[in-house]
Protein backbone atom coordinates (compact mmCIF):
# COMPACT_ATOMS: atom_id res chain seq x y z
CA UNK A 1 0.00 0.00 0.00
CA UNK A 2 0.87 3.72 -0.63
CA UNK A 3 2.61 4.15 3.15
CA UNK A 4 4.64 0.88 3.09
CA UNK A 5 6.15 1.68 -0.18
CA UNK A 6 6.85 5.51 0.96
CA UNK A 7 9.21 4.06 4.18
CA UNK A 8 11.00 1.84 1.71
CA UNK A 9 13.08 4.51 0.58
CA UNK A 10 15.73 5.70 3.21
CA UNK A 11 14.54 9.62 2.58
CA UNK A 12 18.58 10.19 1.61
CA UNK A 13 17.53 12.60 -0.73
CA UNK A 14 16.51 15.86 1.66
CA UNK A 15 20.04 15.36 3.57
CA UNK A 16 22.28 15.08 0.81
CA UNK A 17 23.57 18.23 -1.30
CA UNK A 18 21.42 19.63 -3.95
CA UNK A 19 22.86 18.30 -7.65
CA UNK A 20 24.20 20.41 -9.66
CA UNK A 21 21.83 20.80 -11.96
CA UNK A 22 18.82 21.91 -9.77
CA UNK A 23 16.03 20.39 -11.52
CA UNK A 24 15.01 17.36 -9.45
CA UNK A 25 13.18 14.43 -11.71
CA UNK A 26 9.54 15.23 -12.63
CA UNK A 27 6.98 12.92 -11.34
CA UNK A 28 4.25 12.54 -14.05
CA UNK A 29 1.09 12.33 -12.03
CA UNK A 30 -0.77 9.64 -13.23
CA UNK A 31 -4.13 10.28 -15.08
CA UNK A 32 -7.16 8.03 -15.15
CA UNK A 33 -10.06 8.27 -17.43
CA UNK A 34 -12.83 9.73 -15.88
CA UNK A 35 -16.96 9.48 -16.93
CA UNK A 36 -19.20 11.35 -14.38
CA UNK A 37 -22.13 9.96 -14.31
CA UNK A 38 -24.16 12.32 -11.77
CA UNK A 39 -26.67 13.50 -14.52
CA UNK A 40 -29.41 11.38 -13.03
CA UNK A 41 -29.16 13.74 -9.52
CA UNK A 42 -29.37 16.81 -11.56
CA UNK A 43 -32.96 18.90 -11.19
CA UNK A 44 -33.47 21.39 -14.01
CA UNK A 45 -36.98 22.21 -13.08
CA UNK A 46 -37.80 22.95 -10.05
CA UNK A 47 -41.16 23.05 -9.14
CA UNK A 48 -42.33 22.44 -5.62
CA UNK A 49 -45.82 22.00 -6.07
CA UNK A 50 -46.25 18.75 -5.85
CA UNK A 51 -46.78 16.42 -2.37
CA UNK A 52 -44.00 14.07 -1.82
CA UNK A 53 -46.94 10.87 -2.14
CA UNK A 54 -45.52 10.90 -6.15
CA UNK A 55 -41.86 9.92 -4.33
CA UNK A 56 -43.41 6.75 -2.56
CA UNK A 57 -45.41 6.15 -5.39
CA UNK A 58 -42.88 5.93 -8.02
CA UNK A 59 -40.14 4.11 -5.43
CA UNK A 60 -42.85 1.66 -4.82
CA UNK A 61 -43.80 1.15 -8.56
CA UNK A 62 -39.70 0.19 -9.29
CA UNK A 63 -39.48 -1.75 -6.59
CA UNK A 64 -42.43 -3.85 -6.97
CA UNK A 65 -40.86 -5.92 -9.88
CA UNK A 66 -37.39 -6.23 -8.08
CA UNK A 67 -39.00 -7.71 -5.01
CA UNK A 68 -41.34 -9.89 -6.54
CA UNK A 69 -38.47 -11.32 -8.57
CA UNK A 70 -36.39 -11.62 -5.18
CA UNK A 71 -39.45 -13.21 -2.86
CA UNK A 72 -39.80 -15.59 -5.76
CA UNK A 73 -36.30 -16.81 -5.37
CA UNK A 74 -36.19 -16.86 -2.09
CA UNK A 75 -39.81 -18.34 -0.86
CA UNK A 76 -39.89 -20.43 -4.15
CA UNK A 77 -41.98 -19.55 -7.31
CA UNK A 78 -45.49 -20.36 -5.86
CA UNK A 79 -44.84 -18.08 -3.75
CA UNK A 80 -48.26 -15.98 -3.45
CA UNK A 81 -47.79 -12.21 -3.17
CA UNK A 82 -51.01 -10.33 -2.45
CA UNK A 83 -52.08 -7.01 -2.36
CA UNK A 84 -52.80 -5.21 0.99
CA UNK A 85 -56.47 -5.13 -0.18
CA UNK A 86 -56.74 -9.23 -1.13
CA UNK A 87 -55.49 -10.20 1.92
CA UNK A 88 -57.43 -13.42 3.68
CA UNK A 89 -57.16 -13.45 7.27
CA UNK A 90 -54.71 -16.99 7.74
CA UNK A 91 -53.60 -17.15 4.85
CA UNK A 92 -49.64 -17.37 3.97
CA UNK A 93 -48.38 -14.83 1.40
CA UNK A 94 -45.88 -12.26 0.59
CA UNK A 95 -46.84 -8.54 0.41
CA UNK A 96 -44.39 -6.07 -1.21
CA UNK A 97 -44.95 -2.96 0.40
CA UNK A 98 -43.21 0.30 1.71
CA UNK A 99 -42.29 -0.06 5.68
CA UNK A 100 -43.23 3.31 8.06
CA UNK A 101 -42.03 3.64 11.08
CA UNK A 102 -44.69 5.03 14.12
CA UNK A 103 -42.61 6.91 16.03
CA UNK A 104 -43.23 9.14 19.23
CA UNK A 105 -40.43 10.35 19.39
CA UNK A 106 -40.11 11.63 15.81
CA UNK A 107 -39.89 15.17 16.23
CA UNK A 108 -43.10 16.97 14.66
CA UNK A 109 -43.67 20.57 13.64
CA UNK A 110 -47.12 20.07 14.17
CA UNK A 111 -46.85 18.86 17.51
CA UNK A 112 -44.28 21.42 18.55
CA UNK A 113 -47.27 24.00 17.07
CA UNK A 114 -49.71 22.31 19.36
CA UNK A 115 -48.03 21.64 22.58
CA UNK A 116 -46.13 25.21 22.39
CA UNK A 117 -48.56 26.77 25.11
CA UNK A 118 -47.85 24.49 27.87
CA UNK A 119 -45.17 21.83 27.53
CA UNK A 120 -41.26 22.52 27.84
CA UNK A 121 -39.51 22.17 24.79
CA UNK A 122 -37.89 18.43 24.13
CA UNK A 123 -34.39 17.77 24.74
CA UNK A 124 -32.42 17.07 21.55
CA UNK A 125 -31.82 13.70 21.17
CA UNK A 126 -29.07 11.89 19.45
CA UNK A 127 -31.65 8.80 18.48
CA UNK A 128 -35.44 9.09 18.32
CA UNK A 129 -36.65 5.34 18.80
CA UNK A 130 -38.36 4.21 22.06
CA UNK A 131 -40.22 0.98 22.84
CA UNK A 132 -43.30 2.32 21.89
CA UNK A 133 -42.34 2.38 18.09
CA UNK A 134 -44.74 0.19 15.97
CA UNK A 135 -44.03 -0.61 12.20
CA UNK A 136 -46.71 -0.44 9.49
CA UNK A 137 -46.58 -1.33 5.96
CA UNK A 138 -48.25 0.25 3.30
CA UNK A 139 -48.76 -0.56 0.01
CA UNK A 140 -50.72 1.45 -2.84
CA UNK A 141 -54.12 1.48 -0.97
CA UNK A 142 -53.75 0.31 2.51
CA UNK A 143 -51.28 -0.26 5.41
CA UNK A 144 -50.88 -3.10 8.23
CA UNK A 145 -49.61 -3.43 11.64
CA UNK A 146 -46.54 -5.39 11.63
CA UNK A 147 -45.45 -7.85 14.56
CA UNK A 148 -43.30 -10.92 14.83
CA UNK A 149 -39.81 -11.45 13.36
CA UNK A 150 -38.83 -8.08 12.03
CA UNK A 151 -36.52 -6.08 13.91
CA UNK A 152 -38.13 -2.86 14.64
CA UNK A 153 -35.84 -0.93 16.21
CA UNK A 154 -33.09 -1.86 12.79
CA UNK A 155 -36.21 -0.92 10.06
CA UNK A 156 -36.29 2.40 8.88
CA UNK A 157 -39.46 4.69 7.10
CA UNK A 158 -39.33 4.18 3.44
CA UNK A 159 -37.37 1.22 2.58
CA UNK A 160 -39.17 -1.27 0.93
CA UNK A 161 -39.09 -4.80 1.24
CA UNK A 162 -41.10 -8.04 0.69
CA UNK A 163 -43.02 -9.64 3.95
CA UNK A 164 -43.46 -13.43 4.00
CA UNK A 165 -46.46 -14.33 7.07
CA UNK A 166 -50.09 -14.59 7.56
CA UNK A 167 -52.49 -11.89 8.92
CA UNK A 168 -54.23 -12.76 12.51
CA UNK A 169 -57.44 -12.34 13.92
CA UNK A 170 -56.28 -9.03 15.44
CA UNK A 171 -55.61 -7.76 12.44
CA UNK A 172 -51.91 -7.79 12.36
CA UNK A 173 -49.69 -8.87 9.92
CA UNK A 174 -47.36 -11.80 11.61
CA UNK A 175 -44.10 -11.51 9.59
CA UNK A 176 -41.98 -14.73 9.46
CA UNK A 177 -39.74 -14.12 7.05
CA UNK A 178 -38.54 -10.54 5.11
CA UNK A 179 -36.38 -9.84 1.92
CA UNK A 180 -35.29 -6.52 0.90
CA UNK A 181 -34.28 -5.60 -2.72
CA UNK A 182 -30.55 -6.58 -2.19
CA UNK A 183 -27.84 -5.34 -4.75
CA UNK A 184 -28.03 -5.08 -8.38
CA UNK A 185 -25.96 -6.43 -10.99
CA UNK A 186 -22.38 -5.25 -11.27
CA UNK A 187 -20.26 -4.59 -14.16
CA UNK A 188 -16.80 -6.17 -14.00
CA UNK A 189 -14.24 -4.21 -12.98
CA UNK A 190 -11.14 -3.51 -15.33
CA UNK A 191 -7.86 -5.15 -14.36
CA UNK A 192 -5.58 -2.10 -14.20
CA UNK A 193 -1.65 -2.65 -14.52
CA UNK A 194 -0.56 -0.32 -11.70
CA UNK A 195 -1.40 1.22 -8.32
CA UNK A 196 -3.67 4.27 -8.99
CA UNK A 197 -4.59 5.95 -6.02
CA UNK A 198 -8.17 8.01 -5.06
CA UNK A 199 -8.00 10.05 -2.02
CA UNK A 200 -11.39 10.94 -0.13
CA UNK A 201 -11.61 13.29 2.29
CA UNK A 202 -14.82 15.04 4.44
CA UNK A 203 -15.60 17.63 6.40
CA UNK A 204 -12.80 19.73 6.20
CA UNK A 205 -14.70 22.63 7.98
CA UNK A 206 -12.88 25.64 6.53
CA UNK A 207 -14.44 28.25 8.50
CA UNK A 208 -14.82 27.08 12.07
CA UNK A 209 -13.42 29.26 14.78
CA UNK A 210 -10.95 27.37 15.83
CA UNK A 211 -8.56 26.36 13.36
CA UNK A 212 -6.96 23.23 14.48
CA UNK A 213 -6.99 21.12 10.87
CA UNK A 214 -5.46 23.97 9.69
CA UNK A 215 -2.06 22.89 9.70
CA UNK A 216 -3.43 19.40 8.27
CA UNK A 217 -4.88 20.50 6.11
CA UNK A 218 -1.90 22.49 4.64
CA UNK A 219 -0.03 19.00 4.79
CA UNK A 220 -3.12 17.24 3.29
CA UNK A 221 -2.53 19.71 0.34
CA UNK A 222 1.30 19.57 0.24
CA UNK A 223 1.07 15.67 0.26
CA UNK A 224 -0.92 15.50 -2.81
CA UNK A 225 0.75 18.07 -4.90
CA UNK A 226 4.23 16.42 -3.97
CA UNK A 227 5.76 18.97 -1.56
CA UNK A 228 6.68 17.26 0.99
CA UNK A 229 8.79 14.49 1.37
CA UNK A 230 11.70 13.45 -0.47
CA UNK A 231 12.00 12.25 -4.12
CA UNK A 232 10.40 8.19 -3.56
CA UNK A 233 7.74 10.23 -1.48
CA UNK A 234 6.60 12.41 -4.00
CA UNK A 235 7.17 9.79 -6.70
CA UNK A 236 4.29 7.81 -5.29
CA UNK A 237 2.06 11.51 -4.50
CA UNK A 238 1.99 11.47 -7.95
CA UNK A 239 0.24 8.17 -8.03
CA UNK A 240 -2.96 9.75 -6.24
CA UNK A 241 -4.70 10.28 -9.76
CA UNK A 242 -7.72 12.61 -8.52
CA UNK A 243 -8.87 13.76 -4.69
CA UNK A 244 -12.65 13.40 -3.97
CA UNK A 245 -13.87 15.81 -1.32
CA UNK A 246 -17.06 14.73 -0.07
CA UNK A 247 -18.67 17.57 1.64
CA UNK A 248 -19.05 19.74 4.40
CA UNK A 249 -15.64 21.62 3.12
CA UNK A 250 -17.47 24.68 5.55
CA UNK A 251 -17.99 24.17 9.16
CA UNK A 252 -20.95 24.16 10.61
CA UNK A 253 -20.49 27.99 12.14
CA UNK A 254 -20.40 29.36 8.80
CA UNK A 255 -24.15 28.92 8.68
CA UNK A 256 -24.73 31.35 11.64
CA UNK A 257 -28.53 32.19 11.85
CA UNK A 258 -28.03 36.24 13.37
CA UNK A 259 -29.11 37.57 9.96
CA UNK A 260 -32.33 36.31 10.06
CA UNK A 261 -33.01 36.72 13.63
CA UNK A 262 -31.35 39.85 14.74
CA UNK A 263 -32.27 43.58 13.36
CA UNK A 264 -31.31 44.55 9.94
CA UNK A 265 -29.40 47.54 11.06
CA UNK A 266 -27.20 45.44 13.44
CA UNK A 267 -25.90 43.19 10.23
CA UNK A 268 -26.09 45.25 7.31
CA UNK A 269 -22.46 45.57 7.53
CA UNK A 270 -21.52 41.80 8.82
CA UNK A 271 -20.37 39.70 6.31
CA UNK A 272 -21.51 36.02 6.41
CA UNK A 273 -19.03 33.79 7.46
CA UNK A 274 -19.06 31.47 4.48
CA UNK A 275 -17.92 34.61 2.04
CA UNK A 276 -14.54 33.95 4.16
CA UNK A 277 -14.71 30.06 4.36
CA UNK A 278 -15.61 30.25 0.35
CA UNK A 279 -12.66 32.77 -0.41
CA UNK A 280 -10.19 29.83 1.91
CA UNK A 281 -11.76 26.96 0.11
CA UNK A 282 -11.11 28.56 -3.02
CA UNK A 283 -7.14 29.27 -2.60
CA UNK A 284 -6.78 25.42 -1.27
CA UNK A 285 -8.58 24.09 -4.59
CA UNK A 286 -6.33 26.32 -6.64
CA UNK A 287 -3.17 24.71 -4.35
CA UNK A 288 -4.63 21.33 -5.27
CA UNK A 289 -5.39 22.31 -9.11
CA UNK A 290 -2.32 20.25 -10.41
CA UNK A 291 -5.03 16.87 -9.78
CA UNK A 292 -8.51 16.25 -10.49
CA UNK A 293 -10.46 17.32 -7.66
CA UNK A 294 -13.98 17.00 -7.31
CA UNK A 295 -16.01 18.44 -4.64
CA UNK A 296 -19.24 17.21 -3.64
CA UNK A 297 -21.47 19.77 -1.61
CA UNK A 298 -22.28 18.15 1.77
CA UNK A 299 -25.36 19.49 4.70
CA UNK A 300 -23.38 23.08 5.32
CA UNK A 301 -22.10 24.16 2.15
CA UNK A 302 -23.54 26.99 0.34
CA UNK A 303 -26.13 25.19 -2.33
CA UNK A 304 -29.67 23.64 -1.93
CA UNK A 305 -30.34 21.79 1.69
CA UNK A 306 -32.48 18.89 0.02
CA UNK A 307 -31.23 15.79 -1.86
CA UNK A 308 -29.97 15.51 -4.21
CA UNK A 309 -27.73 18.75 -3.64
CA UNK A 310 -26.74 20.64 -6.70
CA UNK A 311 -23.29 21.29 -7.27
CA UNK A 312 -21.88 24.72 -5.48
CA UNK A 313 -21.99 27.29 -8.34
CA UNK A 314 -18.29 27.97 -9.79
CA UNK A 315 -18.87 31.80 -9.41
CA UNK A 316 -17.80 30.64 -6.05
CA UNK A 317 -14.58 29.74 -7.18
CA UNK A 318 -12.89 32.36 -9.24
CA UNK A 319 -9.67 31.42 -8.84
CA UNK A 320 -9.60 27.68 -9.30
CA UNK A 321 -12.72 27.46 -11.65
CA UNK A 322 -10.60 28.44 -14.35
CA UNK A 323 -8.55 24.77 -14.42
CA UNK A 324 -10.50 22.23 -15.97
CA UNK A 325 -8.96 19.62 -13.25
CA UNK A 326 -11.84 20.85 -10.90
CA UNK A 327 -14.81 19.41 -10.71
CA UNK A 328 -17.93 20.57 -8.81
CA UNK A 329 -20.45 17.82 -8.40
CA UNK A 330 -23.73 16.73 -6.84
CA UNK A 331 -24.58 14.78 -3.39
CA UNK A 332 -25.18 11.87 -4.12
CA UNK A 333 -22.07 11.52 -6.30
CA UNK A 334 -21.80 9.07 -9.25
CA UNK A 335 -18.37 8.65 -10.99
CA UNK A 336 -16.46 5.90 -13.21
CA UNK A 337 -12.85 6.03 -12.27
CA UNK A 338 -10.64 4.51 -14.18
CA UNK A 339 -13.72 1.69 -15.00
CA UNK A 340 -13.97 1.65 -11.15
CA UNK A 341 -17.54 2.95 -10.42
CA UNK A 342 -18.06 5.09 -7.16
CA UNK A 343 -21.10 6.01 -5.71
CA UNK A 344 -21.20 7.73 -2.27
CA UNK A 345 -22.60 10.83 -0.47
CA UNK A 346 -21.40 13.91 2.01
CA UNK A 347 -22.87 11.21 5.09
CA UNK A 348 -26.75 12.94 5.50
CA UNK A 349 -28.21 9.64 4.51
CA UNK A 350 -26.40 7.44 7.23
CA UNK A 351 -26.59 10.12 9.59
CA UNK A 352 -30.44 10.26 9.36
CA UNK A 353 -30.74 6.33 9.41
CA UNK A 354 -28.87 6.50 12.61
CA UNK A 355 -30.65 8.59 14.53
CA UNK A 356 -34.19 6.50 13.47
CA UNK A 357 -32.79 3.27 13.98
CA UNK A 358 -30.87 1.44 16.05
CA UNK A 359 -27.78 1.09 13.72
CA UNK A 360 -24.95 2.87 14.68
CA UNK A 361 -22.39 2.15 12.58
CA UNK A 362 -21.77 3.94 9.26
CA UNK A 363 -20.50 1.38 8.22
CA UNK A 364 -23.45 -0.99 8.67
CA UNK A 365 -25.64 1.64 7.76
CA UNK A 366 -24.26 1.99 4.33
CA UNK A 367 -23.98 -2.43 3.84
CA UNK A 368 -28.12 -1.89 5.15
CA UNK A 369 -28.58 0.88 2.29
CA UNK A 370 -27.01 -1.22 -0.32
CA UNK A 371 -28.91 -4.59 0.43
CA UNK A 372 -32.31 -2.00 0.15
CA UNK A 373 -30.70 -0.79 -2.92
CA UNK A 374 -32.16 2.66 -1.78
CA UNK A 375 -29.71 5.49 -1.01
CA UNK A 376 -31.30 7.66 1.29
CA UNK A 377 -34.65 5.38 2.55
CA UNK A 378 -35.68 8.27 5.07
CA UNK A 379 -36.10 10.57 1.81
CA UNK A 380 -38.48 12.32 2.32
CA UNK A 381 -39.64 11.56 5.45
CA UNK A 382 -37.03 12.84 7.67
CA UNK A 383 -34.71 13.76 5.34
CA UNK A 384 -34.96 16.47 3.04
CA UNK A 385 -35.40 15.82 -1.00
CA UNK A 386 -36.73 17.12 -3.71
CA UNK A 387 -40.33 15.79 -4.63
CA UNK A 388 -39.71 13.96 -7.37
CA UNK A 389 -42.59 12.19 -9.48
CA UNK A 390 -41.53 10.07 -12.16
CA UNK A 391 -38.66 8.08 -10.54
CA UNK A 392 -36.59 7.91 -7.42
CA UNK A 393 -33.24 8.33 -8.57
CA UNK A 394 -31.61 7.23 -5.26
CA UNK A 395 -32.96 3.72 -5.83
CA UNK A 396 -29.60 1.91 -7.17
CA UNK A 397 -29.84 0.79 -10.62
CA UNK A 398 -25.78 -0.70 -10.96
CA UNK A 399 -23.70 -1.88 -8.53
CA UNK A 400 -20.83 0.39 -7.63
CA UNK A 401 -17.52 -1.08 -6.99
CA UNK A 402 -17.08 1.80 -4.41
CA UNK A 403 -20.03 2.86 -1.83
CA UNK A 404 -18.51 5.46 0.34
CA UNK A 405 -20.28 8.30 3.11
CA UNK A 406 -18.83 11.36 4.06
CA UNK A 407 -18.41 12.94 7.99
CA UNK A 408 -18.56 9.65 9.05
CA UNK A 409 -17.04 9.61 12.91
CA UNK A 410 -13.66 7.24 12.48
CA UNK A 411 -12.47 5.85 9.26
CA UNK A 412 -14.02 1.72 8.36
CA UNK A 413 -13.92 0.19 5.29
CA UNK A 414 -15.05 -3.21 4.25
CA UNK A 415 -15.40 -5.42 1.40
CA UNK A 416 -18.76 -6.45 1.02
CA UNK A 417 -19.48 -9.61 -0.97
CA UNK A 418 -23.18 -9.68 -2.99
CA UNK A 419 -25.32 -12.78 -3.96
CA UNK A 420 -24.08 -12.57 -7.10
CA UNK A 421 -20.74 -12.24 -7.03
CA UNK A 422 -20.96 -8.22 -6.54
CA UNK A 423 -18.05 -7.23 -4.84
CA UNK A 424 -18.12 -3.77 -3.24
CA UNK A 425 -15.79 -1.74 -0.92
CA UNK A 426 -17.69 0.18 1.71
CA UNK A 427 -15.96 3.28 2.88
CA UNK A 428 -16.69 5.25 5.57
CA UNK A 429 -14.70 8.88 5.61
CA UNK A 430 -13.66 10.53 8.28
CA UNK A 431 -14.35 14.47 8.83
CA UNK A 432 -11.15 15.99 8.32
CA UNK A 433 -11.72 19.03 11.11
CA UNK A 434 -12.00 16.34 14.17
CA UNK A 435 -10.25 13.26 12.72
CA UNK A 436 -7.47 15.11 10.62
CA UNK A 437 -7.65 11.54 8.95
CA UNK A 438 -8.22 11.11 5.11
CA UNK A 439 -8.00 7.66 2.77
CA UNK A 440 -6.28 6.51 0.02
CA UNK A 441 -7.97 4.05 -2.15
CA UNK A 442 -6.01 1.69 -4.25
CA UNK A 443 -8.14 1.15 -7.59
CA UNK A 444 -5.77 -1.78 -8.75
CA UNK A 445 -6.53 -3.88 -5.55
CA UNK A 446 -9.69 -1.52 -4.14
CA UNK A 447 -8.01 -1.45 -0.60
CA UNK A 448 -8.60 1.38 1.76
CA UNK A 449 -6.48 3.20 4.20
CA UNK A 450 -6.49 5.84 6.59
CA UNK A 451 -4.10 8.30 6.10
CA UNK A 452 -3.83 10.71 9.56
CA UNK A 453 -2.14 13.91 9.35
CA UNK A 454 -2.95 14.88 12.97
CA UNK A 455 0.83 14.97 13.64
CA UNK A 456 0.61 17.73 15.93
CA UNK A 457 -2.16 16.81 18.34
CA UNK A 458 -4.66 19.50 18.50
CA UNK A 459 -4.31 19.72 22.51
CA UNK A 460 -0.98 20.62 22.15
CA UNK A 461 -1.90 24.68 21.93
CA UNK A 462 1.71 25.65 20.57
CA UNK A 463 1.26 23.68 17.44
CA UNK A 464 -2.90 24.40 17.40
CA UNK A 465 -2.24 28.01 17.41
CA UNK A 466 0.73 28.03 14.38
CA UNK A 467 -0.86 30.10 11.51
CA UNK A 468 -0.72 28.73 8.25
CA UNK A 469 -1.13 31.68 5.94
CA UNK A 470 -0.79 30.76 2.28
CA UNK B 1 -86.88 42.83 17.04
CA UNK B 2 -86.01 44.16 13.61
CA UNK B 3 -83.43 42.14 12.69
CA UNK B 4 -85.27 38.92 12.99
CA UNK B 5 -87.24 39.60 10.33
CA UNK B 6 -84.47 40.78 8.24
CA UNK B 7 -83.47 37.30 6.23
CA UNK B 8 -79.78 36.03 6.30
CA UNK B 9 -79.90 33.74 3.43
CA UNK B 10 -81.29 36.57 1.80
CA UNK B 11 -78.05 37.62 -0.33
CA UNK B 12 -76.27 34.05 -0.79
CA UNK B 13 -79.59 32.44 -1.92
CA UNK B 14 -79.93 34.98 -4.84
CA UNK B 15 -75.78 34.49 -5.39
CA UNK B 16 -76.45 30.66 -5.84
CA UNK B 17 -80.13 30.94 -7.88
CA UNK B 18 -78.50 33.01 -10.57
CA UNK B 19 -75.68 30.62 -10.96
CA UNK B 20 -77.86 27.60 -11.28
CA UNK B 21 -80.51 29.31 -13.47
CA UNK B 22 -78.15 30.50 -15.35
CA UNK B 23 -76.53 27.35 -16.43
CA UNK B 24 -79.73 26.01 -16.70
CA UNK B 25 -81.28 28.29 -19.06
CA UNK B 26 -78.12 28.32 -21.26
CA UNK B 27 -78.17 24.48 -21.86
CA UNK B 28 -81.83 24.16 -23.24
CA UNK B 29 -81.61 26.80 -26.09
CA UNK B 30 -78.11 24.78 -27.64
CA UNK B 31 -78.53 23.70 -30.98
CA UNK B 32 -78.06 19.78 -31.49
CA UNK B 33 -74.83 19.66 -33.10
CA UNK B 34 -73.35 21.94 -30.46
CA UNK B 35 -74.66 19.74 -28.29
CA UNK B 36 -72.51 16.76 -29.34
CA UNK B 37 -69.67 18.37 -29.15
CA UNK B 38 -70.62 18.72 -25.68
CA UNK B 39 -71.36 14.94 -25.05
CA UNK B 40 -68.60 14.01 -26.82
CA UNK B 41 -66.70 15.88 -24.63
CA UNK B 42 -68.24 15.04 -21.52
CA UNK B 43 -67.78 11.66 -22.34
CA UNK B 44 -63.96 12.58 -22.38
CA UNK B 45 -63.83 14.29 -19.64
CA UNK B 46 -65.36 11.31 -17.79
CA UNK B 47 -62.71 8.96 -19.36
CA UNK B 48 -59.74 11.46 -18.05
CA UNK B 49 -61.44 11.43 -14.72
CA UNK B 50 -61.72 7.57 -14.75
CA UNK B 51 -57.98 7.44 -15.50
CA UNK B 52 -57.77 9.90 -12.75
CA UNK B 53 -59.45 7.78 -9.93
CA UNK B 54 -57.26 4.50 -11.13
CA UNK B 55 -55.28 4.16 -8.06
CA UNK B 56 -52.74 2.33 -9.99
CA UNK B 57 -51.18 4.69 -11.66
CA UNK B 58 -50.03 6.87 -8.59
CA UNK B 59 -51.38 9.97 -7.47
CA UNK B 60 -52.40 12.61 -9.72
CA UNK B 61 -52.19 15.78 -7.99
CA UNK B 62 -49.56 18.32 -8.38
CA UNK B 63 -48.64 16.94 -11.95
CA UNK B 64 -50.64 16.84 -15.68
CA UNK B 65 -52.46 14.08 -16.97
CA UNK B 66 -50.16 13.07 -19.42
CA UNK B 67 -46.95 13.36 -17.06
CA UNK B 68 -48.97 10.72 -14.87
CA UNK B 69 -49.50 8.98 -17.94
CA UNK B 70 -45.65 8.94 -18.70
CA UNK B 71 -44.95 7.43 -15.15
CA UNK B 72 -46.97 4.88 -15.39
CA UNK B 73 -45.76 3.62 -18.71
CA UNK B 74 -42.11 4.16 -17.23
CA UNK B 75 -42.54 1.68 -14.93
CA UNK B 76 -44.57 -0.89 -17.38
CA UNK B 77 -47.99 -0.45 -15.31
CA UNK B 78 -49.90 -0.60 -19.09
CA UNK B 79 -52.05 2.58 -18.73
CA UNK B 80 -54.33 2.58 -21.56
CA UNK B 81 -53.21 4.31 -25.14
CA UNK B 82 -56.01 6.20 -26.17
CA UNK B 83 -56.01 8.25 -22.94
CA UNK B 84 -52.70 9.56 -23.98
CA UNK B 85 -53.92 9.90 -27.19
CA UNK B 86 -56.58 12.23 -26.46
CA UNK B 87 -54.13 14.14 -24.16
CA UNK B 88 -52.00 14.78 -26.91
CA UNK B 89 -55.00 15.66 -29.08
CA UNK B 90 -56.03 18.39 -26.72
CA UNK B 91 -53.63 19.76 -24.56
CA UNK B 92 -54.14 23.13 -24.70
CA UNK B 93 -57.16 22.89 -22.50
CA UNK B 94 -56.70 22.70 -19.09
CA UNK B 95 -59.74 20.94 -18.50
CA UNK B 96 -57.96 17.76 -19.92
CA UNK B 97 -54.37 18.88 -19.31
CA UNK B 98 -55.10 19.08 -15.28
CA UNK B 99 -56.57 15.98 -13.32
CA UNK B 100 -59.40 16.34 -11.25
CA UNK B 101 -58.20 18.03 -8.02
CA UNK B 102 -56.08 20.53 -9.82
CA UNK B 103 -58.14 23.11 -8.57
CA UNK B 104 -58.04 22.14 -4.82
CA UNK B 105 -55.13 23.84 -3.25
CA UNK B 106 -52.18 21.11 -2.21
Amino acid sequence: MFSDLNAQKDGSSLLCCPTSDDQGPIFERASLSYIPLFERYRVGERSFSRQYAHIYAARLMQMRPLLAERAQQKWGPEVLIRKLCELQTGEQCCIVGTLFKRMDLQPSILKEISEEHNLLPQPARAKYISEADELILEDELQRIKLQGKIDRDKCVTGSVIAIYGAERNDGKFTVEDLCTADLPLQTARPTLSSDRFVLLASGLGLGSSHADSMLSLQLLVDMVTGQLGDQGEQSRSATISRVLLAGNLLSQCTQDKDASTKAKYLTKKTQAGSVDAIRLLDELLLQLSSVPVDVMPGQYDPTNYTLPQQPLHSCMFPLSSVYPTLQLASNPYQANIDGVRFLGTSGQNVCDIQRYSSMDSHLQILEETLRLRHLAPTTPDTLGCYPFYQKDPFILEECPHVYFSGNAPTFESKLFKGADGQEVLLVTVPEFSSTQTVCLLNLRTLECEPISFAAFSANDDEESEMNISH
Amino acid sequence: MTTKRGLITDSFKVVKRAKRGGKREKAPPSPLPQKDAETVREEDLQQLIQFDLDWRFGPCTGISRLQRWERAKHHGLNPPEEIRDLLLQTHADPKYKLSLWSEYPL
